[in-house]
This record gives structure tokens, C-alpha cells and sequence, in this order.
């Protein structure tokens, strides 16, 4: 292969890495719905981590520099989901605006919750967070009935 | 009974040197996703890695020549060049994600960043490839890497139907909710931690090390047939307990933690602990062999002394080859980049730069010249053949699939 195309090459390579990781506007209330659906997703997958890594650790299954790192770890990606959707521009329709405004006070929520949990797994207050994580699953059937509605 | 020991340790060692970064994330990722119905692009890439490493260690075992100083007396200088540097680059991807690995594992087992580790990391295998002589260096990560064998231990306890498992291998389909091409980019992936580059550098080059010849052979065989295997029912182990409880409740795994959590559910404390001890000596491991494959490929392209069997005085450029991708890899992971992501993106190049150096040992494994009577036998070679079809595939579909699926989002 000559260096020229061997170049060319690389550049492609390193273009699709880049454009694998974009996040671009949602041009329609559809491909908006879509980035929403999504969204919900990952935050029940970081909420349900930490649901699982507290009962597990309830039932004295746990070691607690795992715990902690496995809470920070799912705050940290929820957090981040968060981020990702507030930073896509919604098409200007009412729907998106409605669509927006359900997802990101259930993503507030979640990220207090999970706020909360990190907090006290660091103090090794388990009580404590044995009763805050029961609020998980009230988020997480939020997030399936905004999945369901407004992908359905 | 000396023999029956060695052949012991090096099937033990093969195991546990199967299972790296790549193959842990991976498995997790798509067990919590798709369930079994991937065990099949893991057992392609079962199926490829041993012909390639088997081939290759051939090779070194009759030649006493490890794979890139061939590659470059086969196919010139120039080309030879083109292949060297896309295989350096992966390798270099892939200890780079080890080396995320090691910390990231340490980060679980003391709770303190991993960011923090990395240094640590960084400094004690420079150490261990600088100091530890080849052998306790292959053998002592390869047996440690055995402690992964607590997700099998961990699926037995989960008293999972073994039947609807072995359905869902026997008669894979994409779960509902999941696009197609997804399925196949997700098949690469799995194919491409199977099968990477390094493994056989490093298998190739430690034959050269070790002094094989041809009465090695058997040894050598019996470490890639039986050893491997194993290994890849590892990486299934840990694909099935993530399918078992991270995918009834919908969990997809994003970070390294996420993948020892079904451990922690049907073991408790003292698994957990030997399943991070685990992660932490496959990466450890893993990151030893893809360091000395940076410091292989470049050494055996340019001809210069290489190798842990002679003083580091000796092959002074061959071990400055290895600490300059040490700094560099280690520089990469301190720019906070997310090792997870490094190691997602590893396993799928490693599937696209396969062909570069399976297709020339191909052709050496074949030539006369080289081989004697130890050419490939008539089934090797149709094996090797469709495998180098599958391989030429997964490799021109990788990066389309990877722009469409938006890195199997």
C-alpha cells in the first residue's frame, strides 16, 4: 500500500471513530422521540445498578469499596445520559417541548436518588440507604410508562 | 511426570491468559444485552484463534523465526511496513485498555479512582517486564487469570435452565428491541476479542523465547486445543450469569463493575473478592503480553535482538520499544479517555487489522521452504481458507457497521 492511500486510510478510520461518538440535533419530533426512548433506557440500566448493588448489599453480599464504586460508577453514567439529552436541540414542537419537560424531571429525580445513595454507601449508612433505594422502582415504572407512551 | 506438569501448567496458563479486558467488557456487554445469542460469533472466533495461533506456533517451532520477522521476508519490505504499523497501533489500543483495566479493577477493590492507579500500574510492569524472567511472567498471570473461573461457579450457583441456555446458542436470535446490524456489529466485536493479534504475537513470539522445536509441537497444540477452549468458555461463563441477572432487569453494562455484580449475587463477599482478583490479574497479564507484542512486532520487523531470554543490555531497542509504548498507552488513559470505550473500540480493530497478519502466516505455514513436512495438512488449509473468508468479512464490515450502529448504540 503506498503511504498516500495508507494515510487516506487512517483519516477514515479515525473520522468514523469520531463520527460514531457524535451526538447531533434531532431535526424531527420522531428522531427526537427516538434520542428520548433511548435516553429512559440508559437511565433505568444506572438505576437499576444501583437498585441490584443495594439489595445485594442488604443481604451482606457486598464489599463496600465495590459498592461505593459501583453507586458512584451509576450516578456518573446517569448523570451523563442527563447531560448528553439536555444538550440535544429539541425540533420546535410543542410535543418535544412535552416530551422534554416528562423525561427531565424523572432524570432529576433519579439523579438525586442516586446522589443520595453514593452519600451514604461512602458513610456506610445502610439502613439509610436501604430506604432511599426503595424509591428506584417508582423511577424506573416512570421511565417504562414515558418509554411506552411516547414511543407507542 | 516432569512433561505432564509442564503440559499442565502451560493448558492452565493458556486458560487463564485467554480472558483480557477485551473479552471481559465484551462478554458482559452483550450477555446483559442479547443473551446467548452471540455464543456463536464467540465460538467462530474460538475456532479462528486456535488455527491461527496453531499455525503460528508451528512455524516458530520448526522455523525458530516468530511472526513479523516472516511477515516482512514474505511479503518485502513495504508491505510489510503497512502491516507492522496497523498491528502495532491495535496492539497499542489493546494495552492501552489493559492497562485502564488494571486500574479500573484496582479502583474496585479500594474504592480510590482510578486515575490514582494508573501510574502505580504503569511503574510495576514496567517493573515485571523489565526484571521477571519470561517464564514466571507467563505462567504466574496465567494462573492468576485462572481466578476468573469463579463466573463459572458463579452461573452453577445461580441454579440457572441450563435448556433454555443452550437453546438460545443452538438457536440464536436478535432480541426484540435490538436493530440488526447491531446484532452483527455486536458478533464482531465478540469475534475480534476472540481473535486478537496479540495473542498470537505474544504465542508465537514465547516459542522462540522458550526455544521450541519440532518435539514441542504436541505441547504446543495441546496448549491452543485445549487451553483456549477453556478460556473461551470462560468468556461464555461470564456472557451467561450477565444474561441470567443484568438483562431480566434491563441493565446494560457501561463500566467494569457492572460485570462482577452477578458474581456478587450468587456468591457474596468472598466471590466478589476472587472475581476482582481476577479481573486484576487478566489485565495485569494481558497488559505483560500486548506490552512485549509492541516491543515483538517492532524488533522482529527491523531485525534487531529482541526477546526476555536474553540481558535487557541486549536488546536495548527492543525493550526501549516496550517502555515508549508503556509512556504512551499509559499517557492515553490519563487523559481521563474512558477505558471501557478504548476497549470497545480495541476488540473491533482488532477484528479489521486480523487479516494483515493472518493471511502471511497463511502463506508461511504453507511454503515448503520454510515448513519441511510441516505444511498444513489438507484440513488446516480448508479451514484456514474459509476462516480467512470470515475474516476478510468481519473486517470490511466493521467500520460501516460501526458508523450505522453508531458504535452499537
Amino acid at each position: 500500500m503506498k503511504p498516500r492511500y495508507a494515510l487516506i486510510v487512517v483519516w477514515l478510520v479515525a473520522g468514523a471513530v469520531l463520527l460514531a461518538g457524535c451526538v447531533g440535533p434531532a431535526r424531527t419530533t420522531g428522531r427526537y422521540v427516538g434520542k428520548a426512548t433511548r435516553t429512559a433506557n440508559d437511565a433505568i440500566s444506572a438505576l437499576q445498578t444501583a437498585a441490584l448493588a443495594v439489595h445485594t448489599s442488604e443481604r451482606g453480599r457486598m464489599l463496600s469499596p465495590y459498592l461505593n464504586v459501583v453507586l458512584t460508577q451509576a450516578e456518573s453514567d446517569f448523570n451523563s445520559v442527563q447531560q448528553t439529552f439536555d444538550s440535544i436541540q429539541p425540533p420546535d414542537t410543542r410535543e418535544a417541548d412535552a416530551i422534554r419537560d416528562r423525561l427531565d424531571k424523572i432524570l432529576t429525580d433519579g439523579s438525586d436518588v442516586l446522589g443520595q445513595l453514593r452519600i451514604l454507601a461512602r458513610r456506610g449508612d445502610q439502613v439509610k440507604m436501604v430506604a432511599q433505594a426503595r424509591s428506584i422502582p417508582e423511577l424506573v415504572d416512570k421511565l417504562d410508562r414515558f418509554v411506552t407512551e411516547v414511543s407507542g | 511426570m516432569k512433561n505432564l506438569f509442564a503440559i499442565t501448567l502451560g493448558i492452565l496458563t493458556a486458560i487463564g491468559g485467554f480472558v483480557d479486558i477485551g473479552d471481559l467488557v465484551t462478554n458482559g456487554l452483550v450477555g446483559a444485552r442479547f443473551g446467548l445469542s452471540l455464543v456463536w460469533a464467540t465460538l467462530v472466533g474460538l475456532i479462528g484463534i486456535c488455527l491461527y495461533a496453531e499455525m503460528s506456533g508451528r512455524v516458530a517451532a520448526v522455523s525458530g523465526r516468530a511472526t513479523f520477522d516472516l511477515v516482512r521476508e514474505r511479503l518485502g519490505p513495504r508491505a510489510g511496513l503497512a502491516n507492522l504499523v496497523a498491528s502495532f497501533l491495535v496492539t497499542g489500543l489493546t494495552f492501552t485498555a489493559e492497562i485502564g483495566g488494571i486500574a479500573l479493577s484496582l479502583e474496585l477493590a479500594s474504592s480510590v479512582n482510578y486515575l490514582l492507579w494508573v501510574p502505580l500500574a504503569a511503574l510495576l510492569l514496567w517493573f515485571t517486564l523489565w526484571r521477571v524472567k519470561f517464564t514466571a511472567l507467563e505462567n504466574g498471570s496465567g494462573l492468576l487469570g485462572l481466578a476468573l473461573v469463579v463466573f463459572g461457579v458463579a452461573l452453577w450457583q445461580l441454579h440457572p435452565d441450563f435448556g433454555s441456555l443452550a437453546h438460545q446458542v443452538v438457536h440464536p436470535h436478535k432480541p426484540a428491541g435490538e436493530g440488526t446490524l447491531t446484532y452483527f456489529y455486536y458478533a464482531i466485536a465478540l469475534f475480534g476479542a476472540a481473535m486478537t493479534p496479540y495473542e498470537v504475537f505474544f504465542f508465537s513470539s514465547g516459542g522462540v523465547e522458550e526455544h521450541w522445536s519440532r518435539k514441542d509441537l504436541f505441547t504446543a497444540r495441546l496448549n491452543v486445543f485445549v487451553g483456549f477452549p477453556l478460556g473461551a468458555a470462560l468468556s461464555i461463563c461470564i456472557a451467561a450469569v450477565a444474561a441470567l441477572v443484568l438483562k431480566p432487569a434491563s441493565i446494560s453494562v457501561d463500566n467494569l463493575g457492572q460485570v462482577a455484580l452477578p458474581v456478587a449475587v450468587a456468591l457474596g463477599k468472598l466471590g466478589l473478592a476472587v472475581a476482582i482478583l481476577g479481573f486484576v490479574a487478566a489485565t495485569f497479564g494481558a497488559a505483560l503480553e500486548t506490552g512485549l507484542s509492541c516491543g515483538y512486532s517492532v524488533a522482529q520487523y527491523f531485525g534487531w535482538q529482541w526477546g526476555k531470554f536474553v540481558r535487557p543490555r541486549e536488546a536495548a531497542r527492543f525493550h526501549l520499544v516496550v517502555l515508549l509504548s508503556l509512556i504512551l498507552a499509559t499517557g492515553v488513559v490519563l487523559t481521563t479517555i474512558d477505558p471501557v470505550t478504548v476497549t470497545e473500540y480495541s476488540v473491533v480493530f482488532s477484528a479489521i487489522a486480523l487479516p494483515l497478519t493472518y493471511f502471511p502466516i497463511l502463506v508461511i505455514s504453507n511454503d515448503r521452504d520454510y515448513m519441511g513436512d510441516h505444511v498444513n495438512g489438507r484440513l488446516t488449509n480448508a479451514l484456514s481458507s474459509v476462516f480467512l473468508v470470515i475474516i476478510v468479512v468481519a473486517a470490511v464490515a466493521a467500520i460501516p457497521l460501526m458508523l450505522l450502529t453508531k458504535a452499537g448504540q
